[in-house]
């Protein structure tokens, strides 16, 4: 049966290369032939996640795991961690640097972003790290009608 | 409104000749140069259509308005304040087959602009 894994590096501060790990599973699931709406829903959430570390973390790496039923999104990070998890879930809120939002980013919606894409969220972290877990379920709405 | 009307009538730079449409068609627009604003706000709409007829209308010359445009197929950015981009993000432009277009009008005035010519504004459905 269907089954797809791919691993991605994320460096900190690399905006030239932020969003190749988004893109490159974004024309993954195209090819796998998912509709407009269910790609879009992932890529999003895996391009905010992508970013989180980038403009958050002191880098880390992306997963991505696709099963019969699921997509399964993992962003593992090595610190410094999220101090206060409800906080950063709040939308606007944001400690991201002045780089970040010459970029674009730290509107302090990208948490709340993801959660509202995907339909499984869990995250994890302390001062070494950060653990994000997203899963899509894959249902008959993820393909257009034949 | 066709793309090649929007370069004509507002003096716009086409970064990339090589993938240009001019008959494209474009009836939605969204501004803003946050792109966590435009994933949050685009991400809503249920309508493909929408957003294959739509151009992100940002001040952000990085390769992150073309990614965010990219996971959002959105096929169309325009660049306001005359901002020029670099060779590397037309580059990842052409690479991701996003038209890249600039403009010297202001975001407040294209937008203005374009909205008087019947464009409409993508608005978050709930």
């Amino acid at each position: 049966m269907m089954s797809i894994a791919k691993h991605f590096d994320i460096s900190p501060f690399d905006f030239d290369h932020a969003g190749m790990m988004s893109s490159d599973i974004k024309r993954t699931l195209k090819q796998l032939k998912f509709n407009f709406a269910f790609i879009k829903k992932i890529s999003v959430a895996c391009y905010e996640a992508e970013i989180n570390i980038v403009i958050h973390s002191v880098g880390g790496y992306g997963d991505l795991k696709l099963e019969d039923n699921h997509v399964y999104l993992q962003f593992i990070d090595r610190g410094p961690g999220i101090q206060d998890i409800n906080l950063a879930m709040t939308p606007g809120y944001t400690t991201a640097n002045e780089e970040s939002r010459l970029n674009g980013f730290g509107a302090g919606m990208g948490l709340t972003n993801i959660k509202n894409s995907c339909d499984e969220m869990s995250i994890v972290s302390d001062p070494n790290g950060t653990v994000l877990k997203l899963k899509f379920f894959i249902t008959e709405d993820s393909y257009d009608e034949h | 409104m066709k793309l090649e009307t929007i370069v004509q009538k507002y003096q716009c730079t086409v970064y990339t000749p090589d993938i240009f449409q001019p008959e494209k068609d474009i009836a939605f627009g969204f501004c803003s140069d946050l792109m966590s604003d435009a994933l949050m706000i685009m991400n809503t709409v249920r309508d493909e259509q929408v957003l294959r007829n739509a151009v992100l209308i940002t001040g952000l010359t990085t390769n992150q308005s073309i990614r965010t445009a990219e996971m959002l197929d959105i096929g169309v950015i325009i660049l306001v304040r005359g901002k020029i981009p670099a060779n590397q993000v037309i580059e990842v432009a052409n690479e991701s087959n996003i038209i890249l277009i600039g403009t010297d009008l202001t975001m407040f005035n294209f937008g203005g602009a374009l909205y008087a010519d019947g464009i409409k504004g993508i608005t978050a459905k709930k």
